[in-house]
């Protein structure tokens, strides 16, 4: 592939390969975009649902202690602040409890319904700091609560072309190669 | 350049989007409930200001961070500095206490005068108000910090700088996923 086809369409995203984040946050839309689009999977939405539920409890709470103090002004509020207060900083640990060990880099849930019942698709990545390494695992659970999974540690150059596009074909070819080894283990066993 | 700027956001899905302004919302409210922490933990409205004038030079200068409590259960005394509200001032003040009058009931009032004034600050004070009491002051300088504090003071002279510095992290923080 040479860099001759500069002409960009409207859906040709472009993006700042050095910047790390930036990155995996295009991989990572790319990998959704194939489980719920090419393997006609279902995204479920409830774990990030989660985790917003929780960022908007704890800013409510702010929110609500601001309006409190504001209306009884300081040495009356006291009693609500201590509540709001403390609570908000157990909220912000419980938070950060949910997206070490829930969530552990999860970004897409998908769910498939196939004859046997219904199959859980888990897509997390990671990458080190300044390092080019994409790590993708995708776990695979079943009805039974039996779970398998595989992983992919390439570097983004696999994923992004020099222009900074995303190459759905290559992310595209290499989840469904995962998605493919994934079941015919199931089928092995 | 500009429209580069906000790709990641028109990229964003709907739970994508709300996670992003909802963690712009935690940042902020960190820093709120750090603030509303501190107020419940030193018993001040206040408990961290910033000094603006020279009055109490050469303890404190123009800039210095103060840190304050207000426990209620400690009886202020002459020679403490103390910072308080006058009605019709927005602003608090940082002076010493010059003269104090304690009753049996425990009920005080007390005159204040900056170290580096000339008189005391009865001229200061609201309209007809010849002492302080306790419901005056907002707290009782516990330690400082010197300089810090002119951020603030710069901040405050230039509205516009502040605003800009403050526009610039809020879309930064707004538009750049993490």
């Amino acid at each position: 592939m040479t860099e001759t086809k500069k002409t960009e369409t409207p859906e040709v995203v472009k993006i700042n390969k050095w910047d790390g984040a930036a990155a995996k946050n295009a991989v990572d839309d790319a990998v959704r975009e194939v489980l719920t689009g090419d393997l006609k999977c279902k995204e479920s939405f409830a774990l990030i649902d989660g985790r917003l539920f929780l960022c908007a409890l704890a800013v409510g709470v702010a929110l609500y202690a601001l309006l409190w103090d504001y209306l009884y002004p300081f040495p009356q509020s006291r009693l609500v602040l201590v509540i709001c207060v403390s609570s908000y900083f157990v909220l912000m640990g419980v938070l950060t409890l949910y997206t070490t060990f829930k969530e552990k880099g999860i970004f897409v849930v998908a769910r498939e319904t196939v004859a046997s019942g219904t199959r859980v698709w888990e897509a997390s990545s990671y990458v080190k700091k300044h390092d080019d390494k994409y790590h993708l695992v995708l776990v695979l659970r079943d009805t039974n609560g039996k779970f398998r999974e595989a992983s992919i540690n390439k570097s983004f150059a696999n994923y992004i072309d020099s222009s900074g596009v995303v190459a759905q074909a290559t992310v595209t070819s290499e989840i469904t190669r995962l998605y493919n080894s994934l079941l015919s283990e199931k089928k092995e066993k | 350049m500009l429209d580069s700027l906000f790709d990641d956001v028109k990229r964003m899905n709907k739970r994508q989007f709300i996670y992003q302004v909802l963690s712009f919302g935690m940042i902020v409210s960190s820093a709120l409930m750090i603030w509303k922490g501190l107020m419940v933990v030193t018993g001040s409205e206040s408990p961290i200001v910033v000094v603006l004038s020279g009055s109490m030079e050469p303890a404190f200068h123009r800039g210095d961070l103060l840190f304050l409590t207000n426990y209620p259960e400690e009886p202020v005394r002459v020679g403490e500095i103390v910072v308080f509200k006058v009605e019709g001032r927005d602003i608090p003040i940082v002076h010493r206490v010059l003269k104090l009058h304690e009753k049996n009931n425990g009920t005080v009032k007390f005159l204040t005068k900056g170290d580096n004034n000339s008189v005391d600050d009865r001229g200061l004070y609201a309209q007809g108000q010849l002492w302080l009491t306790k419901k005056d002051v907002v707290g009782r300088a516990r330690g400082f910090l010197p300089y810090v504090g002119m951020v603030t003071i710069y901040m405050n002279e230039y509205p516009k700088f502040k605003f800009a510095v403050l526009a610039c992290l809020a879309i930064y923080v707004l538009v750049h996923r993490e």
